[in-house]
Order: structure tokens, then sequence, then C-alpha cells
């Protein structure tokens, strides 16, 4: 089978050697036989007469052989290409417009999947990544969480030696600081057990990783391994990192090893710097010291495990389903919890729930995409058909002159495979681009998020198939439709009858554009309608004016009481700045990153039976926080400064707080303890109107707020609030004053509150749905328009003579464009009805992601509509007025 | 000159592989192999013989190669392949039963 096509392709491709060697050879054999007859004693002439005589038609000979050599299909194949780039050559308009089109199908294809790509489908570069699975658990509540305790780290990884091979357990996602040569900086770390690595399957770059002996050792001998990108930019790559000393939160740990080149550990899409050993996270991160033997309250681990080779996820759930249950009989308070399900581990961070909407938004957006691609197939298959209409009389002459159906077909198939190729190349710049463009696309945050849409040969494969099938799509509409000629009908007809049932297929064609382009319309058109939702939602607090910077104290080693002397002192210097209205420090920033929430214990407060013990976020400020974010207070008194530390522990609460757990009660002067903190009970002292805090979408929970000074927590935010204009210049003079004071002092997320709504927890993904969708949407507009202004302007040319006799026989100008116009009428209608159901049907798919809008938002469906009716008819205003200032003399002889 | 005889359908194959199991040869040489062997009862004509080659080729069964002649001209010399070899005995068996099956039919009649 190989020997016969390399045989074929040298003689397809080094085609005139093969024929020269087949001269020389017949030549040699022509002589032989010269020679032959003369030894036999004929003389020379008449050798040559008889040999010429036997050997018959050299022609025909060598066409025998290249038969033979099986060169036919190949050949025809050759002359296919050639004549179909000629013809592409030819109409130039026809293969650009063409070409364009198809380019941006594929283009916004391949950008789309190169995200989900990114998003879901690329593997952790480790050895047999399919392996890895992560836990998740599900609460009585119905709250999801994948935080165990590390008791129950133990028991799973000593109960599932069936089903896995190996356990690890991680405090993921922690921020310290890492000072290198008496610079300090955010270092995001991961604290792992002695497994983590060994279960990855990864071998270091440099020196060891951490071992099991390892990682419960609190303050022996502390540890550091070092990701290969944070090994090159803060070590410069130097070899002699192993065995360096630097320091961790002020603590000084010793660098063992380097991780190798590309592994960001368990999170593919977050960029983890540094792994220390589980035992440090008492000393690091302050945890209490029962870390280790506490079941009920201590702070979650995530757990991570390699199955058993040959062990499926579907035979790990059943064994795991029983260790869960027996565990949640054994310890009922602490694992209280009625599921613990695991999940493969992929590019996504491992949340509690399993993949959660990704999926969903991911299919959303290929699906809309998809569908741009096949608004370009239906539009090059129109263009195609006009051609075919234009062409039919060149088909019929070559179906005359004896090429087969099938020829023809395969000719015309060739002709879209070209298309096909040269939409595919541009269609994968265009994806490069627009990739590239996503990727640019300023997650608003420090955090090391890797957004790598770099091509890979999944997301190449996909620009293939989708041109392959692009190809199909449009070329066999035309092929088989053209292919079905009468050579005879056609070659004796004249060209002014035209083809009905060609123009019923552009017309279903149209109609089938406007609909998908509508759908795309409408879908685009919620998207902007819930970010301007959000937009306008009430935040309960004013952005404007304020500027915010995170201060590290932690990372830069100091403890508590150091830290509040450093508050003070700090508050102190930015509020004499002229220019400052007002400053303080909280813990959490309202659609930051950060969220802190606690359990409470409230006396005469008893839960629903299906909810959970009672919990609220909160937020520990200095006094003047509320004055600062401008958030009214409704009752009671504001923070002072005598409530500090050792005086009693106060608190205030949000509305919702106050209906929540004292409804239909005065709040104030009531009380509750926080959960761990059993010391203290906390009064209640002022009631605040509700305000958003956590995510700018979800609604407002119960929430409450605390003094700093008797609730400390790292890391901290300094809020200020400026005058009018003054904005930028205190940003920059408040950073130096912090600089001045500790220069070693990690700041991080230094920008303007208004910057912060704009984040990760506040518009930019309703920004980016918005843009993304939008984008998609003026496409599948921009296709619709040239679809219908094709069918249009080419019906009103064909009709050109028909309209002259109209005229001629005293038809008034506008009869004529009345006549166009219901054309026009008819098919826009029958695609906005097309239109509305299909976007109907992605209603489903859109019921989660709109925030404040239906999925079936009348105000969207008929805005989209109308846009596209007032498009679409302009689209055949211009063919129409055309066709009728043309001269009823001149169209009469139009032939 | 005595009068030729037409071959039946796919004969020219195994007599080609044949006689190429006997040494590389060229086409000429081929061709004035069978004549004499066959006692000039078999002519291939270049019409047949070169088509065949090309064919036997395309097979994998022979392969050729320009090499110096008796007489020092170029020529292009064909030969077995291992494919060609195991061809070869297919064809020979099957022309054995066929010639054997068709004696058989000739004989009872």
């Amino acid at each position: 089978m190989f020997s016969d096509l390399l045989f074929r392709l040298r003689s397809l491709f080094r085609r005139s050697a093969v024929e020269a060697e087949l001269d020389d050879e017949l030549r040699f054999h022509f002589e032989q036989q010269i020679t032959k007859y003369m030894e036999s004693g004929l003389t020379r002439e008449e050798a040559t007469r008889r040999a010429r005589l036997e050997t018959g038609g050299l022609d025909q000979i060598k066409e025998e052989c290249r038969e033979a050599r099986g060169l036919h299909v190949l050949e025809t194949i050759v002359q296919d290409v050639r004549y179909g780039l000629r013809m592409l050559r030819r109409s130039p308009m026809f293969t650009i417009v063409a070409v364009l089109t198809l380019s941006l199908g594929i283009g916004v294809n391949t950008a789309i999947f190169s995200m989900v790509d990114w998003l879901m489908l690329r593997p952790l570069p480790v050895p047999n990544a399919k392996q890895l699975v992560y836990l998740g658990m599900r609460h009585k509540s119905g709250y999801a969480s994948n935080g165990f305790s590390y008791p129950n780290f133990e028991d799973i990884r000593q109960q599932t030696g069936l089903i896995f091979s190996s356990v690890a357990g991680a405090q993921m996602v922690q921020v310290d600081g890492l000072e290198v040569d008496g610079t300090t900086a955010p270092f995001w770390t991961n604290y792992v057990t002695g497994d983590f690595f060994s279960m990855m399957g990864v071998r270091p770059a440099l020196g060891r990783f951490i071992v099991p002996s390892e990682d419960r050792k609190a303050d022996a001998d502390p540890v550091l391994v070092i990701s290969y990108a944070c090994w090159q930019s803060r070590f410069h790559g130097a070899a002699d990192v192993i065995g360096k000393t630097v320091k961790v939160d002020g603590n000084p740990v010793k660098v063992i090893g380097v991780a190798p080149k590309g592994f960001h550990g368990a999170i593919a899409m977050l960029h983890t710097e540094g792994y220390l050993p589980m035992g440090m996270v008492i000393r690091n991160l302050g945890f209490k010291s029962d870390f280790f033997t506490n079941r009920e309250d201590s702070e979650g681990t995530a757990l991570f495990a390699r199955l058993r080779t040959g062990v499926t996820l579907e035979q790990a759930q059943p064994v795991l389903d029983v260790i869960a249950k027996r565990l949640a009989q054994q310890y009922p308070k602490a694992d209280d919890w009625t599921t613990v399900r695991v999940f493969h581990l992929g590019a996504l961070p491992p949340s509690s729930d399993g993949p959660g909407e990704v999926p969903m938004i991911a299919a959303l957006f290929l699906l809309l995409a998809g569908l741009v691609l096949l608004l370009a197939c239906m539009n090059i298959a129109n263009l195609l058909l006009v051609r075919a209409g234009v062409r039919s009389r060149e088909i019929a002459v070559r179906s005359a002159l004896g090429a087969s159906r099938g020829r023809l077909v395969r000719q015309s198939l060739t002709e879209s495979f070209l298309l096909a190729v040269l939409g595919c190349m541009g269609g994968i710049l265009l994806g490069y681009g627009g990739s590239r463009a996503l990727s640019a696309i300023p997650l608003g945050s420090s955090i090391p998020i890797i957004l790598d849409l770099s091509f890979n040969w999944r997301v190449f494969a996909f620009a293939v198939v989708a041109a392959w099938l692009a190809s199909l799509l449009v070329g066999m509409v035309p092929a088989l439709r053209g292919s079905r000629v009468n050579a005879n009908e056609i070659l004796h007809e004249s060209s002014r009858t035209f083809s009905g049932n060609r123009q019923r297929l552009r017309s279903v064609l149209a109609i089938a554009e406007l609909g998908g382009s509508l759908a795309l319309l409408i879908v685009a058109g919620l998207f902007v309608r819930s970010l301007q939702m959000v937009q306008h939602v009430d935040l309960g607090f004013d952005p404007q004016g304020v500027f915010n910077i995170g201060i590290d104290v932690h990372e830069a080693g100091y403890d508590a009481t150091r830290a509040r002397r450093f508050f003070e002192d700090a508050l102190s210097r930015v509020r004499r700045l002229p220019g400052v209205q007002s400053a303080i420090f909280a813990s959490t920033v309202p659609m930051g990153l950060e969220n802190d929430g606690a359990f409470l214990k409230i006396p005469g407060y008893q839960p629903p039976k299906d909810q959970d013990r009672p919990s609220a976020g909160y937020d520990a400020v200095t006094p003047g926080y509320f004055a600062t974010m401008r958030i009214p207070l409704l009752r009671g008194r504001n923070f002072l400064p005598s409530d500090d530390a050792s005086s009693p522990y106060v608190a205030v609460v949000n509305e919702t707080m106050a209906k929540k757990y004292w409804p239909g009660q005065d709040p104030i002067g009531r009380s509750f303890v926080l959960d761990g903190e059993p010391a203290h009970t906390v009064q209640i002292i002022g009631v605040a109107k509700d305000s958003r805090t956590g995510n700018i979408s979800e609604s407002i929970d119960a929430f409450l707020y605390l003094p700093l000074a008797q609730k400390y927590e790292v890391p901290v935010t300094l809020q200020v609030r400026t005058r009018p204009g003054q904005l930028a210049a205190l940003m920059s003079s408040v950073s130096g004053i912090i600089r001045s004071m500790e220069p070693g002092m990690p700041l991080s997320d230094v920008k303007t509150m208004t910057a912060v709504i704009d984040g990760p927890n506040g518009l930019l993904l309703y920004q980016m749905g918005a843009g993304v969708s939008g984008a998609i949407g003026l496409l599948g507009l921009l296709l619709a328009i040239i679809g219908v202004y094709g069918v249009i302007s080419y019906s009103a040319a064909q009709r050109t003579q028909e309209i002259g006799v109209r005229m001629a026989l005293g038809a008034a100008r506008s009869d004529i464009l009345r006549m166009i116009f219901r054309q026009g009428t008819v098919l826009v209608g029958f695609g906005i009805a097309l239109g509305v159901l299909v976007a109907a049907g992605f209603s489903s798919m859109l019921g989660n992601l709109l925030v404040g809008v239906k999925p079936l938002d009348a105000i969207t469906y008929v805005g989209a509509s109308g846009l596209l009716a007032l498009i679409a008819l302009i689209a055949c205003y211009l063919p129409a007025h055309r066709a009728v200032r043309v001269d009823p003399m001149v169209a009469l002889r139009h032939e | 000159m005595p009068p030729s005889l037409e071959l039946p359908q796919g004969t020219l194959d195994l007599l080609i592989l044949r006689t190429l199991a006997l040494q590389p040869q060229h086409g000429w040489g081929i061709s004035e192999r069978l004549q004499q062997t066959s006692g000039d009862v078999l002519q291939i004509k270049q019409g047949s013989l070169y088509p065949a080659l090309h064919r036997l080729q395309r097979r994998g069964w022979i392969k050729a190669r320009w090499a110096t002649s008796e007489n020092n001209r170029r020529a292009k010399y064909y030969e077995l392949t291992q494919a060609g070899r195991r061809q070869l005995e297919i064809e020979k068996n099957d022309w054995e039963k066929l010639t054997a099956a068709v004696a058989q039919v000739l004989g009872t009649a």
C-alpha cells in the first residue's frame, strides 16, 4: 500500500523525470531490436523498418504506462486544484469576501476555544495527570466546601489505600512575604504534606522536595521549595540557591529545591511560587497550635490524591461514600457532611462543588461562536450559489463535453476546500490575535494568574476541524445543485429566465442568517443589559474619591503589638496630609479578594431546622470607617478609639443581620460570641445600612463590623477618602509615607475603590461577558447584512428586465420600491421569528449568568429585533434604489 | 514469423515474474527471453510489456534501477522484491491448478 502511494507520488511530482526515463527505456528497447535484426543479417534500414513496425504507436504505449502507474486520480486532483485556484483568482472580490468571512468565523471559534482549552482541557504538566483528583464535601446545610480538617486527611489517607496510590493535603493559596537579600515581596505559597510532590509525580529541577518526615516539623528545620519561575526571577537562576537561607514572613527558612519548569502547583491557572511543609502553618500563618489534632474548628485543608492505575472516578466514589459515612457516624459534630465527592483535578481551581458553572459558560460561548461560523458558511454558500448561477453555462458546457457528475461535484468541493484552507489560515491568524486580545484583559489583581492562551495542538486541531466542517457545509449545497444541471436545457435557455428554485434556497439561507444573527444579538443584548444592571446596583457605600493600599505587616514579620503601633502611627501621618478627608484601616475591602466570615453563638436564637449554625461575614475596622466609606449608620453609635482590647467587645451589624437574628427586636445591646473566641461576649452598639461586601451580584447577607483593636486581622488595607481631584497625587504620596516608615513593607493592590469594583468580584466578569458576546453579536450582524444585501441585490439585478417592463407599462417607482421591499420584509419577518425562537432556546443556559435581567427580557428582544430589521431594510434599500433608477429601455434590452 | 498467441489475462504478469526470478533483466531482455524459451510462440508487444512492468512496480512486486547493459549501454533493469517472490509462488500455484483443471475438463470432454 505504502509503496503504491510512493510510486504514485513519485510519478506525480517527478513527472518529467519519469517520462524521460520511459522515453530512454523505450528507445533502448527499440535500438536493441535493431541491433538484433542487423545481427541476423538485415541492413540498417530494413532492421529499423521492422522494429518500428513492431513497436506501433509510441504515444499509446506511454499513455498505457501512465495509466499503469495509477496517475489518473492524483492527476485529476491536481487539475482540479489548479482549475479551482484559477477560478478564485478570476473573481478576486468573491474570493476576498469569502475568505474573510470564513476567517472571521474560524477566528472567533479558535479564540473562544483557546479560552476553553485554558480553562478546562489543559492537563497539569505532570505524568498521568488524568489520575489526579481532589475531594469536595457537602455539609448538611447544603454548604459545599473542600476544606477538610487535618485529622480528616489522615483518616482518608489511611482508609483509601485501595483506590488511591497516594493522598496529599495542602493549605492552598496563601500569601506570604519572601525576603531575599533584604527586599520583601508577596509570595504565593502552598503549605503541603510530605506526599505532595511524589503524588504529583514530578522531579525537582534542582535539589530535592519536601519529604514526609519533614511535613509536621513546625520549627526544627524549616525548608522551602520554590517554583522554577521564582528561582529565575527572585534568585536569577543561581545554582547556589540550594541551601540558601531566606525569610518567609520574617521566619528564616532554607531553600532545598526548585520545582521543574512549567509546574505551577495543583492549580494550573495560578502560579504557586513556593511550597512549605504543612508543619509551618502554625508559626507562619498563625493557625492554632492544635491544628493537627483539632477536628471541629481548624482551618480547612484541601485534599488531593492520585488514583491507582486502572481505578476510575466512578469506582473510587463508592469507596469514598463508605468512608465518608463511617466518619460522619464516628464524629457527627465535626464531620457533619452528607457526601464527600471526588473530582478530576483539571485546570480550574478545585472548587468545593466540582466544576461549577464554567463548563456551561464554555458551552454557551462555543455555541455562540459556532453559530457565527454557521452564519459565515451560509454566507459563502450564498455567494457560491450566485456564482453557480453565473457559471451554470460553464458547467453545462463542461458536462456536455463529457465531465461526469462526480467530477463536477468534486470540482466544486475542491473550490470550497481551497476556500476553507485559505479561511483556515486566516482564521488561525485572527484567532491568535483574538486570544492575544483576550489574554490582555487586565484581571485587575495582584494574583499571579497564568492566562496562557498560547496555541497548542488541541487549538490547532480545533481550527482545522472547524475549517473542514465549514468547507463541507459550504461546498455541498452548490455542488449538489450545480451538478444537477440539464446541459441541454441551460445551453438552449436564454439568460432571461431565472431559476426560481435557486432563489428560494438563497432566501431560506438569508432567513437562517437573519435568525442566527438575531439570536446572537439578543444574547449579546442580555449580557449588556446585565452589565448595566450590575453597574447601577446600589452599592450602599460611595467608592468615588477613595483609594486603597494593601499592607501586609505579617509578611514584614510584625507581631500584633508592633502592628497596632504601626497602624496608629500611619493613620496619624496620613490624616495630616492636605487633601485627605479621612483614613482608616480595614481587614477586607468590598468586592476585594479577601473575605472573612465566622460562625456565631447567639443566646436565644434557634436556627430553622434546615439551616446551619448562625454565621456572618465580618470586617475588622478602625474608628471612622463608616464616614470614610459613607455607609449611613441607622441606629446606635460609631466605633470610638476607646473601643480597644481592654474595653468591652463591641460590634456594628448590618440591617440584614439585625433582621435575620433578632427579628422584630431592637438589636442594640444584644450580644453574641464569635466561634473560637469564647472569652469575649460581643455587644451590638449600632446598625449600619446594608451595603455590598462580597460579590457585586450576590444578595446581601448578614454582615458585621468589629473594631480592629479587638479583632486583629492581617493583612489590612489602608483606605483613604480624598477631596475631589486629589486622588492620584495622594495615592503616590501615601505609598511614599508607608515606605518611609518601613522600607521593606510589602504593599499590594494600590488602586482606587472604583478600580476594585471593576475587578473580578465586581464588574470584570460582566464586562468580559458583555464584551465577548457583544463582539460575537456584531460579527453576526455584519454577516447577516452581507447575506441580505446579497440576496436582495441579486434578485433585483435578475429582475431588471421585469422591472423595465413594469415601468414601461406605467408602474411608478414607488410601486417598484414597494415590490422589492416586500421581498425584504418577508425575509426579515421570517428571520426575526426564527431568531426569537433560537434565542429562547438559549435562555435556559443563560439563566444563571444574568443579573437583574430575565433570559426572556422583552426590552432586549424587541430592541435587538428592531435593530436587525432596521439594518436589514437599509441593506434592501440600496439595491432597490438602484433597480428603480434603471432606464426602462436599457432594462428591456438587458440580456 | 510464426503466429503469436494471445496471452490469457494476467498470464503476462506471471511470465515476467518468472523471468525476473532467474536474474534482474531489462525490458528488452525479458521479451527476448520469453520469445526464446517459448520457441518463438510468445512475442510480447511493447504496448503490453511496459505497462505491465509499471503495474508490477506499482504493486511493489518488482523494482527498477538503472545499470549498464552487456553492450555497455544504460538500461533499466527490473528485479523481484520479496513481495514479488511470494506473488510468483502464489501465481504459479494458481496457474498449475488452473491448467490442471482445464486439462481435466478437456480430457473428460
